[in-house]
């Protein structure tokens, strides 16, 4: 009896894997999520500039961010997929990068997108600056 | 430093040895994947910064501790942290301990969850957190310091150490913030014995910092952005009976880290007791390496 107790949490841990794992539609996140979040931003975000824009190392420096941070669901060619919005398309290109900005800081958490304030301003700068550069 | 460790250590058993090398070693695996996580470096503090959606860290956090009074000892836990949402949590603990001249011995294991209540970034950015504990009283992987917790406690045998099994539930509020790249936590901790006993209450708090707030344009390892320095204090506050700061232990740490593009990172902490209840040196060291889409990996299999 004591070891079955023992072995309820692990229990419980492997089937929230398990049904984490199936619910796919809540991993949804296409680009009209994308405009429904940038919509919450305030005004003092909209307008901010981005230091870095058209500043060619900051670019680099951008892609090597989102290599390793975003183009695992985003995909290496910033298209998407089923986990996550297209970069490249219109609706998210028309985004200025004080939205864009605030939505890397602040994520979308209710439909899967993580906030990245643990980096730097400066980072998510830098990663909107070559957000920027798709088309 | 490293005189009084070699005069602290005597011959270790076999299965010490087993312990103590394979707490060692296992943190060698690095695999070329890219992926980057942002969590600060803490040991015992914790931040809002939660995993990945989806992601899951895999993490081992040994810990060596002097002993006075007793025998010193290597300590650790082996984690699996997964991201269930980009707004919770949830990871598991398998803790161990192995004491020089005494034994190495499996302590129980532990459950966490971390939930973020607001949905968007703030000053102050508040996390709930709620676990629960399945472990024996030889336990020194020192995850937290709650109650009376002092250096006395761990001087006694293995052997008679482990007959205590603590069913535990612990809460804590965790408020933690972001500003010009430094992270600020301040973690409050309540703990309770699900048999007997008050609550017990403690603290752990910490800053951290990356070397260069700015990314290269170019893949490195050794960078100032792949870096980070910090410091985190814990320490008891005794318990319901008797809310007190003195009777209990207290430490201080510094931190470094390192963290690399393909997933990997390294940590360690020299720490001091701050007090005459507290071991009066902890070196904590760490290894991480984050699988990215886990969860996605997984589904695969479900199919």
């Amino acid at each position: 009896m004591k070891r079955f107790a023992q072995l309820v949490p692990a229990v419980l841990l492997i089937t929230s894997l398990g049904l984490e794992a199936r619910s796919k539609h809540a991993w949804r996140h296409d680009s009209r999520g994308v405009l429904l979040a940038i919509a919450r931003a305030p005004t003092s975000a909209r307008e901010k500039q981005n230091p870095f824009r058209g500043d060619g190392k900051a670019i680099l420096a951008g892609e090597k961010l989102y290599s390793e941070h975003c183009a695992e669901c985003h995909g290496d060619d910033a298209r998407g997929g089923a986990h996550a919005a297209d970069l490249c398309a219109p609706d998210v290109q028309k985004a200025t990068s004080g939205e864009l900005e605030w939505l890397l800081r602040n994520g979308n958490l209710a439909h899967g997108m993580p906030s990245w304030s643990g980096l730097p301003e400066q980072r998510l700068w830098q990663i909107v600056a070559y957000v920027k550069t798709l088309h | 430093m490293l005189r009084v460790l070699r005069a602290r250590l005597p011959r270790p058993s076999l299965s010490e040895l087993a312990l103590t090398i394979l707490f060692a070693l296992l943190g060698a695996p690095v695999v070329a994947v890219r992926a980057g996580a942002q969590e600060p470096p803490y040991f015992v503090t914790y931040s809002h910064h939660l995993e990945e959606p989806g992601n899951l860290e895999i993490e081992f956090n040994p810990v060596f501790g002097t002993q006075r009074g007793g025998n010193d000892y290597i300590a650790g836990s082996a984690e699996l942290e997964y991201g269930v949402k980009a707004w919770w949590t949830s990871e598991f603990y398998l803790d161990g301990q192995s004491t020089f001249g005494d034994s190495a011995i499996f302590t129980g294991f532990r459950w966490e969850n971390r939930f973020r209540p607001l949905m968007r970034e703030h000053w102050i950015n508040p996390l709930l957190y709620f676990e629960y504990e399945n472990i024996s009283e030889a336990d020194k992987s020192m995850i937290e310091v709650v109650g009376s917790d002092s250096e006395p406690d761990y001087a006694v045998l293995n052997s008679v150490l482990r007959q205590g099994i603590q069913h535990e539930l612990e809460g804590k509020l965790i408020l933690s913030s972001d500003f010009q790249g430094w992270n600020v936590s301040e973690n409050f901790i309540a703990e309770r014995n699900l048999g007997h006993d008050p609550y017990e209450f403690g603290y752990a708090a910490g800053a951290s910092r990356p070397l260069a707030l700015a990314a290269s344009s170019h893949w490195c390892n050794f960078c100032a952005e792949n870096f980070f320095v910090g410091a985190e204090f814990y320490g008891g506050l005794g318990t319901t009976w008797d809310l007190t700061t003195s009777g209990t232990s207290h430490y201080g740490a510094a931190i470094l880290g390192w963290q690399l593009p393909n997933g990997a990172s390294f940590h360690i902490s020299p720490g001091f007791g701050l007090n005459g209840n507290s071991h009066r040196f902890i070196l904590r060291w760490g290894i991480t390496y984050e699988i990215p889409n886990a969860g996605a990996r997984l589904q695969r299999l479900f199919r």
